[in-house]
């Protein structure tokens, strides 16, 4: 894919230009760490689990094959990695422990998260980022994969497709199931302009 | 006429359709009330869900982190080593046990045979018929009797 540059870079790298994987990371390092933030909610361990990814991609660069976007390969082995994270038993307790408390964290008022021009703003995008969170734990794994591809990392259908390995058709079906189960889940949710929930 | 436009809703929103299809839902939508109210009840969670605040920037230590074990993986050779030692151990441990099987088996028939010579040096002594009698590989009743008689034959016809 030569109109990729990061495929140009992998390609590099294959020949042994160690610079051209570091450039990678960085392009990207910090975008899977907010990918994996989508899986795990734990900062430390979102870092923890990017890491890895690239050293995955580090490991299996022969196995790279320029007919796929790096992009969509990158995010293929971090969607795997992190649903592997998911399915480990002490994991898993841990999530569900803090979903029966209430899923939603504590807002800390005195770090608001990027866009927020007050506290008050703050805590509400951090009760919604937590309706989020429990809406992903509830759907089956190809939908929450593709749902966050979408609607949180921007990547189009055509690229979803390419990561999961599936048509744009069954992407659509996916998408549409889980966006369904968000306007369920959201319904309570006034509007962002009005910054408020109604719950 | 709601479901068979579901899928299309949202693709719609995502502006995925072709622009021939994207045509002929809007139509649909102009004169379908429940059409349009689904619409409206996803494109409210979308709209939420674009507003989300992003996740929280990685660490001043993420990328120190990630080349300090970047650094500690293993060269290429011992990478193939260990790649070795990761992908392949499934495959060594079946691979091991059956040399290790087929060597234990060729040992005990090497001793058996071994046993076999030992006992076959000393066949003009009676007592040993027993023993003989006793191997496997004395197949034919003649031969044990054959054996048994040894000591009758004369000294120069004997084996």
């Amino acid at each position: 894919m030569a109109s990729d540059p990061d495929a140009a870079l992998m390609l590099a790298f294959q020949n042994g230009d160690e610079r051209a994987f570091r450039t990678l990371f960085e392009r990207h390092g910090r975008a899977m760490v907010g990918f994996c933030h989508h899986y795990v909610k734990d900062g430390a361990r979102a870092e923890e689990l990017a890491q890895d990814v690239f050293l995955k991609v580090h490991r299996s660069a022969a196995r790279y094959q320029p007919t796929a976007r790096f992009r969509t390969w990158l995010y293929r082995i971090a969607a795997n990695h992190c649903l592997n994270e998911l399915r480990r038993g002490e994991y898993g307790a841990r999530r569900e422990a803090a979903a029966r408390e209430g899923g939603s964290a504590p807002v800390d008022l005195d770090s608001l998260p990027g866009g927020a021009a007050t506290p008050e703003q703050a805590a509400v995008g951090e009760a919604l980022a937590g309706a989020v969170r429990e809406l992903l734990a509830r759907l089956p794994e190809k939908q929450r994969t593709a749902f966050v591809l979408c609607r949180l990392e921007g990547l189009s259908y055509e690229e979803i497709a390419e990561v999961l390995e599936t048509s744009v058709s069954a992407v659509k079906s996916l998408l549409h199931r889980a966006t369904v189960a968000a306007a369920e889940a959201l319904a309570p949710w006034s509007a962002p302009d009005g910054k408020e929930a109604r719950q | 006429m709601t479901r068979h436009l579901d899928q299309e809703l949202t693709a719609l929103l995502d502006g995925a359709l072709p622009p021939a299809r994207a045509r002929e839902v809007e139509q649909h939508l102009a004169g379908c009330a429940s059409c349009r109210a689904e619409r409206d009840r996803l494109a409210h969670a979308v709209q939420l869900l674009a507003a989300l605040p992003p996740p929280p920037a990685p660490s001043p230590d993420f990328s120190r982190g990630f080349y300090a074990r970047l650094d500690a993986e293993p060269t290429a050779r011992a990478g193939v080593l260990e790649l070795l030692r990761r992908a392949r151990w499934r495959n060594l441990v079946p691979i091991a046990g059956g040399a290790l099987t087929l060597a234990l088996v060729v040992g005990a028939l090497a001793s058996y045979r071994a046993e076999q010579a030992r006992l076959a040096r000393g066949l003009d002594l009676y007592q040993d018929y027993e023993l003989v009698a006793g191997l496997d590989a004395v197949q034919d009743p003649e031969d044990v009797l054959v054996v048994g008689h040894l000591d009758e034959l004369p000294a120069g016809a004997r084996p």
